[in-house]
């Protein structure tokens, strides 16, 4: 990956073999300016981009050594916990009916 | 979509938040495999898929409204994938951008797209489909996808072919584009 303004079939190699390789960000960064316009450009490398996909998906996903459930359902659990344990903070101060004048209710209501 | 999944995701929509914390090891097992595929083909590494998928089952836990009426593997694996995979993916990337020379909408679409119609496609479903192609492929187009599909690098399939590295990655992205029209031609008749 270290050419400088690759061509679009040696831009979707070099994306191919980082997907596989699982370094998506190590391609990202080695794009140049001009590499990046090439990409937005070309309609033909996004088209190729979702048959690299599958073709990682296909090809590579079930050779993958991934958890044992059993200890990824623990995981997910304490996840779980922890997102109980944490308060649920938001950046504005809860609104409260406290000194606000009630409304009166509306006519569809009343006749619910 | 067998029972065990159905029941599930039954589980999963109850409002208890302690029966929908007990309800998620079913629904993990009974989708881990499918989901850590799926995700697979946009990230490419076990150790960030799980790290993902994490996140992916927590957020299920918070909130699984989008996943009550749903009635098939296909769309559960869209509407996860929509709704909850997503935004994590995007998350993954979202902090190179300032570093890139990229878009934002492009870094989006490389990293974490719209779902094409390829790619709503069940795994089985998919080999069988890919496995039809390639037998329409010409030989030499046929064995460079193999030999990329084994993990073979453009220099050694170069070696194999007996031909160039720039020959090997025109091929492939020849190919690449061919596929992707039989798939949708695929696609549009079934």
């Amino acid at each position: 990956m270290a050419d400088i303004n690759r061509t679009i079939q040696e831009l979707l190699s070099d994306y191919a073999g980082a997907l596989r390789d699982g370094c998506v960000p190590v391609f990202l960064k080695s794009l140049t300016r001009q590499e990046g316009q090439t990409i937005g450009s070309s309609g033909e490398f996004w088209d190729a981009t979702e048959v690299v996909r599958v073709l990682n998906g296909v090809g590579f996903a079930g050779k993958a050594a991934t958890a044992d459930v059993g200890l990824f359902t623990s995981r997910v659990d304490a996840n779980i916990v922890s997102r109980l344990k944490k308060p649920k903070t938001s950046s504005r101060p809860r609104r409260t009916t406290e000194g606000r004048s009630q409304t009166a209710p509306r006519r569809t209501e009343e006749t619910v | 979509m067998n029972r065990r999944l159905r029941n599930a995701l039954k589980g999963l929509t109850v409002a208890d938040g302690d029966r929908r914390r007990r309800a998620m090891e079913p629904f993990v097992r009974a989708t881990f495999d499918m989901f850590i595929r799926y995700l697979y083909r946009y990230l490419g590494n076990e150790v960030e898929c799980e790290d993902v998928l994490e996140d992916v089952y927590a957020d299920i836990w918070e909130n699984a409204e989008r996943l009550r009426h749903v009635a098939t593997e296909r769309e559960l694996l869209r509407t996860v994938y929509m709704y909850y995979m997503r935004k994590h993916l995007r998350e993954v990337y979202r902090r190179m951008n300032r570093h890139l020379y990229l878009p934002q909408k492009d870094l989006e679409n490389l990293t974490a797209p719209e779902l094409g119609i390829l790619e709503t496609m069940s795994q089985i479903e998919m080999e069988q489909v890919l496995h039809r192609a390639m037998g329409r492929l010409k030989a030499r187009e046929r064995r460079a996808v193999e030999l990329w599909m084994e993990g073979y690098s453009s220099r050694a399939i170069a070696n194999e072919l007996r031909t160039t590295v720039g020959a090997v990655k025109m091929l492939k992205f020849r190919t690449t584009l061919k596929l992707k029209s039989m798939l949708n031609e695929y696609c549009d008749n079934g």
